[in-house]
Parts: structure tokens; C-alpha cells; sequence
């Protein structure tokens, strides 16, 4: 099993590296097959790993450091939770290598995109197998590192490079919480082993747990993309769109909601933590679906709904239901991706056109990626009997059980926001593939297209049938909670079969109600006076969502436009006026020093040398006199 | 190895006899450049050759040890001992001193005889403080230290040089001139007391100092030292000297030089005086916050790259004294651990930045831009430092920091939550610069070479030991582990 762990993170991290420092001398065949080699490597080593299986398991595979008692060994982590991620994280990434060497085919700098695209997995999976919190540290900010340098991959672009600073740095704050939690609990316990920690919560006083639930929570927020963090995701859709795919919808952002469902059983306790995760989740789901409704740019639409979708596990974590988030979480891995490589061959066909209103007609040119990109949106819609359908009912369902006043209202919340996702999911369907393709006239490389199709299926299949990976209670219950289901360290309340099925009913109403609505909309004739509305000036309702309720704006003129003129503040006032200037006034003020200075300074370096010799001498002088 | 042999008066001196011979060479510039560099590579070579070699550690933690009376009339002896902590920090003044020769071979083109003889007088000045254990030989090298460096500042150096060179040693020198006071003043209390009069540490140490008078003390040995390490508001001299001192100078300054005053509170100050030491500690605290902060924040505002690097490194310095200031096995590991990865990751900043300013002789990171796609190999090692720099996990810097937040946290709560606060600001100004350098496109066409071979080889070295120290830093808290455990009582 260490083999199987070691090599699992091994591989993609010598792939990335090799790539890194000598990719580009390597002819590119060689390097692309390198990167994807060393991914696919690593899903078998997942496989293995999962054939031998027995039950969780810890391996240490090296001490990192260790200064007193402080001890960090490289220990990895292998339980039904981490083992699900890194089957699925090995499979989504894997697919998105293949897809990219298509995509990226024009691309001069493949090493380095290929480098870090390995490094990202390397980091995401140490993440995810980590026994000690400091190595979760570390791909915790490994993965915030290959985004920075991803999203900003094409870095001439300014507003490329700025969007990957801004993730970089706003994911940090987020971080910075976590690294003050992980300082607290081994000020408590001595120790960061995940499995100690979570075994040693009931020690703790209530106080303390809520504390470290909410800095844990504020490093999520950070990842994952929460209110109030939300704010680097839509810029970083400047990357490539595999990255799109890969880093910001199936993996990265779900390592807040990750962090949380591993440490469940140490946080879980608090329910002051746990409200707070699902009020966050509830209104990030929800802020998410509505900016969303009124994007053009399609990539911006999948960023936001991936902002939505990563409420929802939050949701999930808060109502306990571990579960059902984890179960979300896969799914949506597998629809996410799959919409955005969906995305990347509309663009692709588009010849780099992302705006929605510009699209059209897509279905008959375009027809794997039509079924495909169908499939996808039927899942993010939670249309009755897809994987996403499920997923996010187990969610809801989860809240309703719960039965306080507060979950059951974030049910509600949750509902309204099932019904606009169906909403805008169809619009986008609507609009790409819909209609008559009125701007772009019949310039489609359907065949440079079409490998990076054939990506889109088996992901289409597994958002379509990734149901079955837990199905409720009336269908025969699901593989995944039982799997998952004695170690995540919750009890969520079990759903009776009809109370399982009301519910369900009252989701699938609401997704196929906003399919519907969304059909008026804009499908059919309707569909082209939102074009001819689309050319108008946004209304001011619009505008507000179309620039995610002006936070970016909120933050410039709150945070980051202070700290600029502050930063120069305390460079000429305080820096160079007060502690400089002090000095060189002090030097001049004392009298006839400042002409004495002045001539010090005139360059007779002889004489420092002669004062130097000569202070040194009286002082020896007056120690030979106090010692006589 | 002869147990008689002077071997730490030979690693003590070699530098600065190979610096005097080199001298002699002035008349013929590039086999004086060329004996230079081989004297700093036997320097190298000596100290790595003790690490590897030397006897195990005894009860009071020095494994080398040399004492012979010197100027007996006033119990001056001439004691050099070498423990885990010095022998990392002679390790890393040797590499870095080699470092800044062979990267800035050719930047000197006036008197370069002189230019390296200084270089290496320097190094024995260095090297001094971290091996004397007899106060007045310290102060000896303390004050010795200043002269070269103050010489190649004014010499060599670019703008207002001048100025910066005498503004950097009077700072220095009058914080120095205070904290003689203090070694003279204990010198006479201990006479006193025991009727034996010494400056040697392992005696002084024993001196019984009156509450007050011990906090008077201290004060003199924060002030001397504060001012070099530097701690804010005491910085004053570094912007300037850093900036206008030439590209080997201040990867020395900053690279080593700045240890040695950590490094002397850490020998000399804490347990010459332990009680004003923890009197003083909420000052230290404070101060260092303040500096991380402070620095990381001024260090937004620079558009002068070395300044930007200057002002980064009074950030960073703020990270050790923390971890001193916390005086916990775990935190003062950091600590130490810290002066290594700052001299070789603020060191190779400034390498970086000096390169550039060698090629296009233009310091405005504004100037550049979308260096990543003209000069790849020198924009892999740029990002590579920056990221070491802002502490990315799996590099060295991480490593340091990450042990003194945790180690300070256990103690003192409050002061470590401020510093936390230094990792989202140091990000914030790495990749403004970063972006100035690498990205975007340049505002006027900059042409400047890659790397060279030498170069790259030089570079990596730096590189390799940045991953060496991020992923399997044992060697040196191994090394470290005994002294500390000794200093802190643990």
C-alpha cells in the first residue's frame, strides 16, 4: 500500500518536475505523452490501491522535520473518503491531460503547461491522501500556487496575470486561517495527525472547537470560493479552459469542502461551526445562481455556478451530512469538467468567441458537444434521474431532516436556487446551441474539434449515471454511504422512503419548472429578442448581477485601493520623513555636526580608519587605567 | 586530525590572509580574481570538511574549541569554540561569500584586487562573530566587520554612496559604541564580585546583575544589536546601504552580515542577561510585528527592485526575532533555521536583482515586463526565489517560518497572530514584483542575455539547497538541536 501511495503521489510530481526543467528541449509528443502518462500513472496506482483495500490505513513514508517535539512525518492517509477523491481526482484529471494536448496544440509553451498541470495534480493529491495537516498544508498551497501560475498562463495579457495574482492572493487569506488553526491545535495537542486530532475533539471546550471550526472554515472560504471570498473564481476563467476545468470546477475549489469533511469529527461538534458552514453554503449557493443568470461570457456562467455548486456541499457539511456533500462533490466533478470541456470546444469552434449572445445554431455543427454539453446541464439543472439530481437531493433532503428552523429555511433557500439553476443552465443551452448560427457563419474546424469531443463521453456518462453511486433509500440505498458512511463521524437523520420521495418530487418539479421557464425564454422565437435585448444597456438589476453584486468593486475601494496609499504613506512619510529624515536632521541640527558630517562625508576614507584607530585606542587606554 | 592543531584559527584566518595576498596582486586583476575565488572555495571547502568531521558534540554543546590567554593583564583571552549553531551559520557566511564572488565576477572593473581582498576581510570579520566566545574578541570582530564593508560600500558602490556608506557605520558604530559600554560594565561587576576579571562568556555568564541595572544593560546590547539586525524603528541605514552598496555587497550584507546580530543575541545577550532579556521580550514582540508588517507593507510601495528586496528582508529579519523573542526550543529551531533560508533566499534575491541591474543598469522593476518569455532560464530562478521567499511549502523558507509561528504561538498567542498576518502581506508584494518582472509586456523594449552557464550553475546551487532545506531540513536541526536545547533549558 506505501507503494501504491508513494507512487501515486511520485509520479506526477517527477512528471511535473522533469517537464519543468527540461520540457523544452523535449520534442513535444514526448512531453505531452510524459504528462499524460504520469497522471494516468497515477490512476492506476489509485486502482491498486483500491483493489487492495481493506480498511482505512496510515502509512508514514519519510519524516519531513522534526525540531523537539514538534515532529512532521510524511504520513499518508488512505480511507473510503480519500480513496473516492483520488480515483475520481486521477479520472477527471486524466481525461483534461488528453483534452488538453488537443486544445492546447497551437500552444508554444506546452512544457510549461503540461509542468504544471502534473504539479497541480501532485499537489491536489497530497492533499487529499494527507495523514498530518502540514502536508495538507502543503498542496493546499501547491494547488494555490499551479492556479496562480495557470490561470495566468498566458501571462503578455495584463488582465491574465492580475487574475492569477488576485486568486493567489485572496485564496491566501484563506489560508492564513488555516495555518493559525493548525498553530493553535498543536499548541493544544502537540500533535497534527488528522486521525489523532479528530479522535481528541471531545477534550476540548465548546468555545475552542467553534474556534477552530470557524478559522477551519475560513480557510475553506478561502479554497472554495465562499462568500465572502468568492471574488478570484470568475477572473481565474482567464486560464486555458482545461485549467477552467481541472483546477476551478473539479478539484481545487473542492478542497475547502474537503478540509471540512475530513475534519468533521473534531469541528462537526460545535453547532455554532456547523450553522455557520451551511449559512455560508446556503448564501454562496444562492449569490452564486443569481450572478450567473444575467453572464454572458460562458465561461463566467460555469464559474459561477460552480461558486453555486460548492454551496451546496458546504450546505451539505452543515447539515452533517458528509455524505451526501462527498456525493455531491464527485458528481459535480464529473458534470463541471465535463461542461467545461464542453465550453472549450464551443470556444474552440468559436474561434475564441466566449460571449453567449454571439453563439448559436451550435447543435447541428457541433453534435457530440451538443449531446454532451445536454447532458452536463441536465445534471447542473438536477433534472430527474441524473447523477447531479440526486447528488444535490441528498443535500436538500439532508437539511429538511435536519428540522431546525435554520436548516430547514436554508432548505428553502436551497430549493429557489434549484430552480435558478435550472433556469440559467437552459438559457446557456438555448443560446450556444439553439437558433441560427446569425454571427459566426459556418467557419466550424469540426475536425480539429472532435478528438477533444470524444473526452466529453465518458464524462457525460458518469454525471448521467453517477447516481448510482448512492441511490436513496426506495431504490435499494446507496454503495457510497455505506461505504462512506461509518467514518465520516455524522449521523444525519434517515429520510423515511416517503418522506424521501415528497422531497424528491418537490425538487424535480422545481428543476424541470425552471427548464421550462428558461424554454420560454429564450428558446424558440423568444430567443431572439433576448438578442435583440441583449444589445441594449443592462438594466441596473442586470448589471448588479452581471458584476457579482459589485464585491470587486466593494473590496477595491475598501481593501485594496488603502492598502496602495497606505503602502505609500508609510514609505515617504513615515519611512523615508520620519525615521530617515529624523536621523539625517538629527545629524545636521547638532550645531557645527551637520558641516562636520559634511566633511566626514567628502570621501578622506583615511580618516574614519584614523578615528576608528584612535576610539579604539582610548578605550583600551581607559580599560588598562580602570584596571591599574 | 591532530586535536592540537589551531583548526578554527585556521578557518578564522584563512579569509583574511587570502585576502591580504590577494591584495598583492592589484597589479594583475584576473589572477587576484582568480586567487580569490580559490581562497573562498578552501574557505568552503575547510568548513564543510569540519561539519562532516568533527567529534561529537561535548556536555556544553561545542565540538571545537580553542582558548589561549591573549592580554592576560585585563583577562582578555583568545577563545573560539564552534558549536551546531555557528558551525551552520560559517557554513552559510563561506557559500554565500563564494556565491557573491562568482556571481559578480566581472561588476568591479576598478581596483579589483582591493574590491575581493575586502571581500574576504569581511568574511573573517563574519566569521569571528560567530566563533568567539570571549566578549571582547566579539566586540573585536564586531567592530572589524564594519571597516571592509564600509569600504566597499564608499568604494564601489553606485548613487549616493557616500552618504550611505557613513550613514550605515555610524549607525552601526555608535549602537556598537553602547553596547561596549555594557561588555565593560558587566566586565567590571563580575570582577567585582569574583575577583577574577574576564571577558569570557562561560564566566560572565555567571555575573550577578541587579534587576535594573541588567535591563540598562540589555537595552545597550537591543539597541547595538537592533540596529544591525535591523529590527524597525531602527532600520534606518538599510534601504540605502543595501541599495547603493555594489551587487556583492549586498548579497553579503544581507545574506550574513544581518545574522551576526541575531546570532549575538542569541550567544551573548539572552544568556549573558536572561532576566532583562525576559523583561524586554514584549519589546522584542512588538518590534517584530511591527517589522513584518511594516516592512512587507513599504515593501508594496517599491518600484526600485532592490529596495523592494531591502525592505522584504527587514520583514523577514522580524520572522527570527520572533522566534528568538519566543526563546522556545521550537520557535528559536525557527529561528536559526530562518537565518540559514534568509541568506540564501534574501541572498539570491538580491543575486537576481543584481543580475538584472548589471545587464540593463536599470533598478525600476516598472521598466520591465514579460521577461518570462525573452530570458527563460533567469525567470524560472526569479519565480523560484520569490516563491521560496513568500514561503511556499516544500521550500526552505516555509520550514523556518512555519516552526517559529508555531513554537511563538504556544507562548505567546497574540504576537504570533500578527505575524500570520506577514504571510498574506509578503505574498502581496512577491507577486507585484513578480508580475512587474515576468509578465505583462515591457513599457520600453528591454534587451538583456540569459543566463550564463556560470551563472546557471550558480543559481541552481542556490536552488538545490532552497528545495534541499524545504523538503529534509534535518541536517541542520539536527545540528542545531543540542546548543538550543542547552540555551533554552529544555
Amino acid at each position: 500500500m506505501t507503494t501504491y501511495l508513494s507512487l501515486m503521489l511520485l509520479i506526477p510530481l517527477f512528471g511535473g518536475v522533469l517537464n519543468a526543467l527540461v520540457g523544452r528541449n523535449l520534442p513535444r509528443r514526448l512531453a505531452e505523452s510524459l504528462a499524460c502518462a504520469a497522471v494516468w500513472g497515477s490512476f492506476v496506482c489509485a486502482v491498486l490501491a483500491a483493489l487492495a483495500y481493506h480498511g482505512p490505513e496510515k502509512v508514514v513514508v519519510a519524516q519531513w522535520f522534526q525540531a523537539f517535539d514538534l515532529a512532521l512525518p510524511l504520513s499518508l492517509y488512505l480511507d473510503p473518503l480519500s480513496l473516492s477523491l483520488c480515483l475520481m481526482i486521477c479520472f477527471v484529471c486524466g481525461l483534461i491531460h488528453l483534452y488538453s494536448v488537443f486544445y492546447m496544440a497551437a500552444e508554444a509553451d506546452y512544457a510549461r503547461f503540461f509542468a504544471l498541470l502534473n504539479l497541480f495534480v501532485f499537489a491536489m493529491l497530497s492533499l487529499v491522501l494527507a495523514e498530518n495537516l502540514v502536508l495538507l498544508y502543503l498542496g493546499w498551497e501547491g494547488v494555490g500556487f499551479c492556479s496562480y501560475l495557470l490561470i495566468g498562463f498566458w501571462y503578455t495579457e495584463k488582465e491574465n496575470a492580475d487574475a492569477g495574482r488576485k486568486a493567489f492572493i485572496t485564496t491566501r487569506i484563506g489560508d492564513t486561517a488555516l495555518m493559525v488553526a493548525l498553530a493553535w491545535l498543536f499548541q493544544l495537542f502537540g500533535t497534527l495527525s488528522i486521525t489523532q486530532l479528530n479522535g481528541m475533539g471531545f477534550l476540548l471546550p465548546a468555545g475552542i472547537v467553534t474556534a477552530l471550526g470557524l478559522l477551519m472554515l475560513a480557510g475553506a472560504i478561502g479554497k472554495s470560493a465562499q462568500l465572502p471570498l468568492m471574488v478570484w473564481l470568475p477572473d481565474a476563467m482567464a486560464g486555458p479552459t482545461p485549467v477552467s476545468a481541472m483546477i476551478h470546477a473539479a478539484t481545487m475549489v473542492t478542497a475547502g469542502v474537503y478540509l471540512l469533511a475530513r475534519m468533521y469529527p473534531l469541528i462537526g461538534s460545535s453547532t455554532v461551526t456547523t450553522s455557520a458552514i451551511a449559512i455560508v453554503g446556503g448564501l454562496t449557493a444562492f449569490y452564486g445562481a443569481s450572478c450567473a443568470l444575467a453572464q454572458r461570457d460562458l465561461k463566467r456562467v460555469l464559474a459561477f455556478s460552480t461558486i453555486s455548486q460548492i454551496g451546496y456541499m458546504m450546505l451539505g457539511v452543515g447539515a452533517g451530512a458528509i455524505t451526501a456533500a462527498t456525493f455531491h462533490l464527485l458528481v459535480h466533478a464529473f458534470f463541471k469538467a465535463l461542461l467545461f470541456l464542453g465550453a472549450g470546444c464551443v470556444i474552440t469552434a468559436m474561434h475564441h468567441e466566449q460571449d453567449i449572445f454571439r453563439m448559436g445554431g451550435l447543435r447541428r455543427t457541433l453534435p457530440i458537444t451538443f449531446w454532451c454539453f445536454l447532458a452536463g446541464a441536465a445534471c447542473l439543472a438536477g433534472l430527474p434521474l441524473t447523477g447531479g439530481f440526486f447528488s444535490k437531493d441528498s443535500i436538500l433532503t439532508a437539511l429538511w431532516m435536519k428540522g431546525t428552523a435554520l436548516t430547514q429555511a436554508l432548505y428553502f433557500l436551497g430549493l429557489l436556487t434549484a430552480l435558478i439553476t435550472a433556469f440559467y443552465s437552459f438559457r446557456m443551452v438555448y443560446l450556444v446551441f439553439f437558433g441560427s448560427n446569425a454571427h459566426q457563419q459556418g467557419h466550424h474546424e469540426q475536425s480539429d474539434v472532435l478528438p477533444m469531443e470524444l473526452v466529453l463521453i465518458p464524462l457525460a456518462l458518469l454525471g448521467l449515471f453517477g447516481g448510482v453511486l448512492d441511490l436513496p433509500g426506495y431504490l435499494g440505498g446507496g454503495f457510497l454511504g455505506s461505504f462512506l458512511g461509518p467514518l465520516s463521524g455524522a449521523h444525519p437523520v434517515e429520510a423515511s422512503h416517503t418522506e424521501e420521495l415528497a422531497l424528491q418530487g418537490v425538487a424535480a418539479t422545481l428543476a424541470l419548472a425552471g427548464v421550462f421557464a428558461a424554454h420560454v425564454r429564450y428558446g424558440g422565437a423568444a430567443r431572439d429578442n433576448r438578442l435583440q435585448e441583449s444589445l441594449l444597456k443592462p438594466a441596473p438589476l442586470v448589471a448588479f448581477l452581471l458584476n457579482g453584486w459589485y464585491f470587486d468593486a466593494l473590496y477595491r475601494a475598501l481593501l485594496i485601493r488603502p492598502y496602495q496609499a497606505l503602502s505609500r504613506v508609510l514609505w515617504q512619510q513615515v519611512d523615508e520623513g520620519v525615521i530617515n529624515g529624523g536621523i539625517d536632521r538629527l545629524a545636521d541640527g547638532v550645531g557645527s555636526t551637520g558641516s562636520w558630517l559634511g566633511r566626514w562625508t567628502t570621501g578622506q576614507v583615511a580618516v574614519y580608519l584614523l578615528s576608528f584607530a584612535a576610539g579604539g585606542a582610548l578605550l583600551l587606554g581607559y580599560l588598562a587605567w580602570r584596571s591599574l | 586530525m591532530n586535536p592540537d592543531f589551531p583548526i578554527l584559527t585556521l578557518l578564522l584566518f584563512l579569509p583574511l590572509v587570502g585576502g591580504l595576498s590577494v591584495a598583492l596582486l592589484w597589479r594583475n586583476p584576473a589572477t587576484a580574481r582568480f586567487f580569490a575565488l580559490l581562497v573562498g572555495l578552501a574557505e568552503l571547502a575547510l568548513g564543510a570538511w569540519l561539519g562532516s568531521s568533527a567529534p561529537a558534540a561535548g556536555p556544553t554543546g561545542y565540538f571545537l574549541y580553542q582558548d589561549l590567554p591573549w592580554i592576560e593583564r585585563f583577562g582578555i583571552r583568545y577563545t573560539l569554540g564552534m558549536d551546531g549553531i555557528s558551525l551552520v551559520l560559517v557554513l552559510l557566511t563561506a557559500f554565500i561569500t563564494v556565491i557573491a564572488m562568482l556571481l559578480f565576477w566581472q561588476e568591479v572593473k576598478e581596483r579589483v584586487a582591493l574590491y575581493f581582498a575586502l571581500l574576504l576581510a569581511t568574511e573573517t570579520g563574519i566569521l569571528g562573530v560567530f566563533l568567539s566566545l570571549d566578549l571582547f574578541l566579539f566586540y573585536l570582530f564586531w567592530e572589524a566587520m564594519l571597516i571592509p564593508m564600509f569600504f566597499l560600500i564608499g568604494i564601489w558602490g553606485n548613487g549616493r554612496k557616500l552618504y550611505s556608506a557613513v550613514k550605515f557605520f555610524l549607525y552601526t558604530f555608535i549602537g556598537s559604541l553602547l553596547m561596549l559600554v555594557a561588555i565593560i560594565v558587566l566586565y567590571l561587576m563580575h570582577g567585582a564580585q569574583t575577583g577574577s576579571y574576564s571577558f569570557a562568556l562561560a564566566e560572565l555568564v555567571h555575573t550577578q546583575v541587579p534587576y535594573t541595572t541588567g535591563l540598562w544593560l540589555f537595552a545597550a546590547f537591543l539597541l547595538a544589536l537592533g540596529v544591525k539586525f535591523p529590527l524597525v524603528p531602527l532600520h534606518g541605514w538599510l534601504p540605502d546601504a543595501y541599495c547603493d552598496s555594489p551587487s556583492a555587497g549586498t548579497v553579503v550584507l544581507a545574506g550574513i552580515l544581518a545574522k551576526t546580530a541575531a546570532y549575538a543575541l542569541i550567544r551573548f545577550a539572552y544568556p549573558l542577561l536572561p532576566e532583562a532579556a525576559h523583561a524586554f521580550t514584549p519589546v522584542i514582540y512588538v518590534c517584530a510585528v511591527i517589522g513584518i508588517v511594516y516592512g512587507a507593507w513599504v515593501a508594496f510601495a517599491q518600484t526600485d527592485m532592490k529596495r523592494l528586496v531591502a525592505y522584504s528582508s527587514v520583514s523577514h529579519m522580524g520572522f527570527i526575532a520572533l522566534g528568538i523573542a519566543a526563546w522556545s526550543p521550537v520557535a528559536l529551531s525557527g529561528a536559526v533555521l530562518q537565518m540559514v533560508n534568509h541568506g540564501i533566499t534574501t541572498g539570491a534575491l538580491f543575486v537576481m536583482v543584481g543580475m538584472l541591474a548589471e545587464r540593463t543598469e536599470d533598478r525600476e522593476s516598472l521598466h520591465y515586463g514579460g521577461l518570462w518569455g525573452k530570458v527563460p532560464v533567469l525567470a524560472f530562478f526569479f519565480l523560484f526565489f520569490n516563491m521560496a521567499s513568500a514561503g511556499l511549502p516544500g521550500l526552505n523558507n516555509f520550514v523556518g517560518e512555519f516552526l517559529v509561528l508555531v513554537g511563538t504561538f504556544r507562548v505567546a498567542p497574540g504576537a504570533a497572530l500578527g505575524a500570520f498576518l506577514g504571510i498574506v502581506l509578503t505574498l502581496v508584494y512577491t507577486v507585484r514584483l513578480v508580475q512587474d518582472i515576468l509578465f505583462g509586456t515591457p513599457s520600453q523594449p528591454v534587451s538583456l542575455s540569459d543566463l550564463s552557464l556560470r551563472e546557471s550553475a550558480t543559481l541552481a546551487s542556490l536552488a538545490v539547497i532552497g528545495v534541499y532545506l524545504g523538503v529534509h531540513p534535518a541536517p541542520v536541526l539536527d545540528l542545531i538541536k543540542v546548543p538550543i536545547a542547552l540555551l533554552t533549558k529544555a
